[in-house]
């Protein structure tokens, strides 16, 4: 194999919802190495007008997508497609076949946790940080 | 047995004709309100209406001692996380399911559930079996593809045809368990002679299939 082909060095993004399309603009401003990937082509409107990453169109709960998406070189996947059980299903993708070094994955329910225990997979609750933020606004008192 | 059947429509009904009786114990959990109705009407078990993708709706469905659990929705990631939740979290002996995605059987093995299913592998595997009669060979597998039962049909012009089984040197990488000579099955001895037309049945592993396929149909000398 190409020695190039093994080296992590790139940010994957699966899901192109609010979250997804503003951590993949964040990094392309940074002038990082970003991937992003979406099942509606459709969904890249969202990005940055600045976006200057990769787009792809495809089902990343299809092993083969992840693979042409360039999984296998990634440093980092950030998993934010709008459905808690494909989010879970890439999240194990990730860490047990293709082992990326950063798994980050977003959440509705916080009982989907579950099967993410001791995978050192990182989760994320849009929800719940919206109600803590609710809280430190002043809320619920 | 105790079976839950989480997910589906038609495929749960089925499902349902064929293993409800005395011997065995069935849960359905559905996320389709019409359908949960519906089954809950036309039979004498319990429904729950719910993901069963959700912890929270196994967990009411008490599905802890059960021994196999059957993911039959459209989508292949529920089935998924469905059957990992019962596995994982509530102890079902054995999980299984049906994906779209034929790239998923391997996939989901691998991620711990117990046995995959898709209609078009099945489809792939039956075209290729009818389209093997033209060679006479079938193939069944069995504890996920480590053990294989060959079935070859016999013909005139093999070398191996009419002669007593004791006077051929079968590979010893894999057994002769019986042969069929229509209408009846013969279980062979040293002195069973091999006919035309005979279908010849063998057992032995994936790998060493092809070699004692190409024993048994390798042509006699003119």
């Amino acid at each position: 194999m190409d020695r190039n082909a093994l080296l992590k060095n790139k940010i994957l993004v699966v899901g192109c919802g609010r979250f997804g399309a503003s951590i993949a603009s964040q990094y392309s401003l940074k002038g990082k190495n970003v991937m992003i990937v979406d099942n509606e082509a459709s969904s890249f409107d969202k990005l940055s007008e600045n976006f200057q990453g990769y787009k792809f169109v495809g089902d990343c709960t299809d092993i083969s997508v992840l693979r042409k998406a360039n999984i296998e070189t990634a440093k980092e996947i950030i998993i934010a497609t709008g459905s808690d059980n494909a989010n879970i299903l890439i999240a194990h993708m990730a860490r047990k076949i293709f082992d990326v070094p950063e798994i980050y994955v977003r959440l509705d329910e916080p009982e989907s946790e579950t099967l993410l225990k001791g995978l050192k997979i990182k989760a994320i609750f849009p929800f719940e940080l919206s109600y803590d933020e609710f809280e430190r606004l002043g809320g619920n008192k | 047995m105790k079976i839950v059947v989480a997910g589906g429509t038609n495929a749960a009904e089925y499902i349902i004709k064929k293993f409800q009786n005395s011997t065995n114990e069935l849960v359905i959990i559905n996320n389709d309100r019409a359908n949960a109705e519906q089954i809950a009407r036309d039979n004498r078990i319990p429904v729950f209406y719910g993901d069963a993708s959700r912890k929270y709706v196994l967990e009411a469905a008490h599905i802890e001692d059960f021994d196999v659990f059957i993911s039959v929705s459209n989508k292949d990631e529920d089935n998924y996380v469905a059957c990992l939740l019962a596995k994982k979290v509530f102890g079902v002996k054995k999980c299984i399911c049906i994906v779209t995605n034929p790239n998923n059987v391997e996939i989901f093995k691998d991620l711990g559930i117990d046995s995959v299913i898709s209609s078009t592998q099945l489809l792939i595997a039956s075209i290729t079996s009818e389209t093997s009669l033209e060679t006479l060979v079938k193939t069944m597998a069995f504890e996920d593809n480590k053990i294989v039962l060959t079935e070859v049909g016999i013909k005139a012009n093999f070398e191996i045809c009419h002669k007593r089984l004791f006077e051929i040197q079968f590979p010893k990488e894999g057994t002769i368990s019986c042969i069929y000579r229509k209408p009846r099955v013969i279980i062979p001895n040293g002195q069973t002679m091999v006919l035309p037309k005979d279908k010849l049945f063998f057992v032995s592993s994936p790998a060493d299939e092809q070699a004692i396929i190409n024993f048994i149909t390798r042509k006699a000398k003119e």
